[in-house]
C-alpha cells in the first residue's frame, strides 16, 4: 500500500520518443488505468516504475521514497507482463513460488507459501493446473497465472499490463467485474494498462489516455468519457467511434450537414460568425426518432440508411444527412433495411464541439463542460 | 487426395529419385575416406602399400599405437597425446564457457557503447591463418616459459574456441525473451541470481551445442600444438603426423589407426550431450 508518483517520465528507444513527460500522481490504494492505442507508451510507462527501463529524466517515488538508484527487486512493485514471462523449466506452482521464495516479498514457511498459492489459485480458476508446465497451459490459463504470480504476494504497488487481453471474450468479462474485487487488488495501489476503452471505464478510478508517448487526458470514467479533451479521447473510447461533422457558425449555431444539423456554440467557446468546427456526436446517444415531435433538448433530423450492420442484439446504422454520413446505434428490434427513409433524434445536450481540423488530425474541444449539474 | 493421407509411402516422382541419388551420390563421396582409412588400419605393414589386393585383417595396429611408448617402432607416445589432448581441449573449453557465458549474455542483452566492436575484435581472432601469428606466439612462449606447457596451449586455444561459444551463445540469450528476467527480478531476484536461476537454464542447449563445436575445433587443431609444444606435452594431431615419417618411415596403417582412436573422444562426447544437442542445432532457428 503506498502512493505512487512520477514526475516527468522520458524515454527514448534510439530516435523512438517512447514516453515524454509522464507525470502520474496516483493516491493509495487508487486504481489507475493507462489507455492508449499499441505503441503509445503503455508498458514503457509500467516498466520505468518497475526500474526495468533506465528513464532519460523524470524520476518515480513510491510511498514517498524516491527511486533514483533503487534496483527493481528493491522497489517492492509486482507486475504481470503482456508476454505472460512465466518461467518455462517450472511448473505453475513454483512460478507462483517465486516471489514468496526470494526472501524480499516477507518470509514465508513452505505451509504459509503453499496456503497463499492455493488461496490466490482457487480464486483466479487454476488451482487445477498446480503441477503443468506453462508450455501445457492455454494462453488464457498462462495469462491468469502471470496475474496470480503478482496478486500472490503482498506490494507498494501492483502493475499490470494488458491482463486481460488474451482471454476469451466471456471469461474478459468475467474477469473483469472479479479483478477489482479481489481482496489484494482493491487495497493495492495497482496500475493498469490496456487498450481496450471498456475494461479502461469499468475498472479504472481514473484513467490516463496516453497517445505517442505523452499524456492527453487525465481523469474519471466519467470526466473523460463526458469530457474529452479532444477528438483523440474521444475516438478512443465508444464503439461505434464517436461522428465527427464539420460545421460552421451561422446564426448563433453551429450548422451543418446542409442546414439539417443545427448545434448551439457551446458557453465561453469564443467563436464567431462563420467560424469553422467538428460536432462530435457519440453513435449511443442518438436515437430513432418515434411520433410526431422529438423529445425535449433532441433535434429531429431526417436522413437516408445507407448501411444497416446487425451487431447482436443491435443495429449499427449509417444515415445520410444532406450528404454527411452519421452513425447511429438502435435496438435490434427496428424495423428498418437500407434505402429506407428515418428519423434521428440527437440529444442537444450530449453534443462535443471541437476545434476545426483536416480529415484525420486531432483537434482540441472547445467550451464548456456538455454535461449539466457537473462540478468542476 | 487418399495418398496424401498416408504419411510415409511418398509418391516416385523423377525429382525425388534424382535427388535421392544426388545424396546417395554425396554420401559415398564423403564417407570414402573414412573406409579407407579403416581398412588401412586393419592391414600389416607389409600390405599398406601394395598395389594388388591383399587382405588379411588385423588389430594390431591398434595394440601398437597404445603400447608403444615411443620405444619399440617409432618415436610416438599416442595414449599420452591422448591424455595431453584431453585435457587441453577439456581446459581450453571450460575457460571458454566460464568467460565466454557472461560475456556473451552482456553482448547479446544489452547494447553498451562499443559493444559490437568487442564482438568484432573477439570474432577477428578467427581472421587470420593460425601461421600468421604462431611465429611471434613462438618467441614469446620460449621467452616466459609457456613452450610446451598445457597451460600455455589452454591459453592460446582460446583463440579457437572462445569466438565460437561467444558468437553461438550471444544469439541464444538475444532470442531468450528479457521480460523473463524482468519478471525474475521483479520477484525479487537480484541480477545475478535472475541469471542463474531463469537465463543459464534455458540457454543449455546452446551451452552444449557450443561447448562441442569448441571441443571438436580445439582438438582437431594442429599449428599450435606442432609449434607450441615439443615432446613432453604433444598432442593427438601432432602425434598422429609422426607416424607419416617422424621415425624415419612412413607408417600409413599406424597413423589410420592412431586417427580412428584420435576421433573416438569427440564422438563420444557428441554421443554423450546429443539429446541437448538436437535441440540446441533448431532452437535459434524458428520464433517459438
Amino acid at each position: 500500500m503506498a502512493t505512487l508518483t512520477t514526475t516527468s517520465l522520458s524515454k527514448s528507444f534510439g530516435k523512438t520518443r517512447a514516453i515524454d513527460d509522464i507525470s502520474l500522481d496516483i493516491g493509495d490504494g487508487e486504481f489507475f488505468v493507462i489507455l492508449g492505442p499499441s505503441g503509445a507508451g503503455k508498458t514503457t510507462t509500467l516498466k520505468s516504475v518497475a526500474g526495468l527501463v533506465d528513464v532519460d529524466r523524470g524520476s518515480v517515488r513510491i510511498a514517498g521514497r524516491s527511486m533514483d538508484g533503487v534496483e527493481p527487486y528493491q522497489r517492492n512493485v509486482a507486475m504481470a507482463f503482456e508476454s505472460y514471462a512465466l518461467y518455462p523449466q517450472r511448473t505453475v506452482s513454483q512460478n507462483l513460488a517465486s516471489p514468496l521464495r526470494s526472501g524480499r516479498s516477507g518470509r514465508y514457511s513452505e505451509a504459509e507459501q503453499k496456503q497463499r498459492i492455493e488461496l490466490v489459485t482457487t480464486t483466479l480458476g487454476i488451482d487445477h493446473l498446480l503441477r503443468r508446465f506453462p508450455r501445457e497451459l492455454s494462453n488464457g490459463q498462462r495469462q491468469r497465472v502471470a496475474l496470480g504470480r503478482v496478486l500472490v504476494r503482498p506490494a507498494d504497488v501492483y502493475l499490470l499490463d494488458e491482463p486481460l487481453s488474451h482471454l476469451d471474450a466471456k471469461l474478459r468479462a468475467a474477469m473483469r467485474s472479479e479483478l477489482k474485487q479481489l481482496g489484494a487488488m482493491s487495497s493495492t495501489t495497482s496500475l493498469y494498462v490496456t487498450h481496450d476503452y471498456q475494461e479502461a471505464l469499468a475498472l479504472g478510478d481514473r484513467i490516463a489516455v496516453l497517445r505517442e508517448g505523452r499524456l492527453v487526458q487525465v481523469g474519471t470514467p466519467l470526466e473523460v468519457w463526458h469530457e474529452p479533451v479532444d477528438t483523440f479521447v474521444a475516438k478512443a473510447l465508444g464503439q461505434p467511434e464517436i461522428n465527427l461533422v464539420d460545421a460552421e457558425v451561422d446564426g448563433g449555431v453551429l450548422r451543418a450537414a446542409g442546414g439539417a444539423l443545427e448545434v448551439p456554440v457551446p458557453r465561453d467557446s469564443g467563436l464567431a460568425a462563420g467560424d469553422r468546427a467538428r460536432i462530435g456526436i457519440r453513435p449511443r446517444d442518438v436515437e430513432l426518432g418515434r411520433g410526431a415531435e422529438p423529445a425535449t433538448d433532441h433535434l429531429r433530423v431526417r436522413g437516408e440508411v445507407r448501411l444497416h450492420e446487425r451487431l447482436g442484439r443491435e443495429i449499427e446504422l449509417t444515415v445520410d444527412i444532406g450528404g454527411v454520413q452519421l452513425v447511429a446505434v438502435a435496438p435490434g428490434a427496428e424495423q428498418v433495411t437500407e434505402g429506407d427513409a428515418v428519423d434521428l433524434d440527437v440529444p442537444l445536450g450530449k453534443t462535443h464541439v471541437f476545434a476545426a481540423g483536416a480529415p484525420g488530425e486531432d483537434t482540441a474541444r472547445i467550451g464548456a463542460p456538455t454535461v449539466p449539474g457537473r462540478n468542476r | 487426395m487418399a495418398t496424401e493421407l498416408m504419411p510415409g509411402r511418398k509418391r516416385l516422382t523423377t525429382g525425388s529419385v534424382v535427388a535421392d541419388l544426388a545424396v546417395i551420390g554425396w554420401f559415398v563421396f564423403s564417407l570414402f575416406p573414412i573406409v579407407w582409412m579403416v581398412l588401412l588400419s586393419l592391414k600389416t605393414s607389409a600390405e599398406q602399400t601394395s598395389t594388388y589386393f591383399t587382405f588379411s585383417p588385423t588389430l594390431e595396429n591398434f595394440g601398437t599405437v597404445l603400447s608403444d611408448r615411443g620405444t619399440a617402432l617409432t618415436s610416438v607416445d599416442f595414449t599420452s597425446a591422448l591424455l595431453t589432448s584431453v585435457v587441453n581441449c577439456g581446459g581450453a573449453v571450460l575457460v571458454s564457457l566460464v568467460i565466454g557465458i557472461p560475456a556473451a549474455y552482456a553482448a547479446g542483452r544489452w547494447r553498451y557503447r562499443g559493444s559490437n566492436d568487442l564482438m568484432f575484435t573477439i570474432l577477428s581472432f578467427r581472421f587470420a591463418p593460425e601461421l600468421m601469428v604462431i611465429v611471434p606466439l613462438f618467441v614469446i612462449y620460449n621467452q616466459v616459459g609457456l613452450f610446451d606447457t598445457k597451460v600455455g596451449l589452454i591459453w592460446v586455444l582460446q583463440l579457437v574456441t572462445m569466438p565460437l561459444v561467444v558468437w553461438i551463445l550471444r544469439s541464444y540469450f538475444e532470442d531468450l525473451p528479457a521480460d523473463l528476467e524482468q519478471a525474475a527480478l521483479l520477484d525479487g531476484y537480484t541480477r545475478r541470481r535472475a541469471f542463474v536461476m531463469v537465463a543459464l537454464p534455458l540457454v543449455r542447449p546452446g551451452i552444449a551445442a557450443a561447448a562441442l563445436l569448441a571441443f571438436i575445433f580445439a582438438w582437431n587443431n594442429y599449428v599450435f600444438p606442432l609449434i607450441l609444444t615439443g615432446s613432453d606435452n604433444s598432442t593427438v594431431t601432432v602425434a598422429i603426423s609422426k607416424y607419416l615419417g617422424g621415425g624415419g618411415q612412413a607408417y600409413y596403417n599406424l597413423t589410420a589407426a592412431a586417427a580412428i582412436i584420435g576421433a573416438l573422444p569427440p564422438l563420444a562426447l557428441a554421443l554423450t550431450i546429443q539429446r541437448y544437442l538436437v535441440r540446441g542445432l533448431s532452437f535459434g532457428a524458428v520464433k517459438s
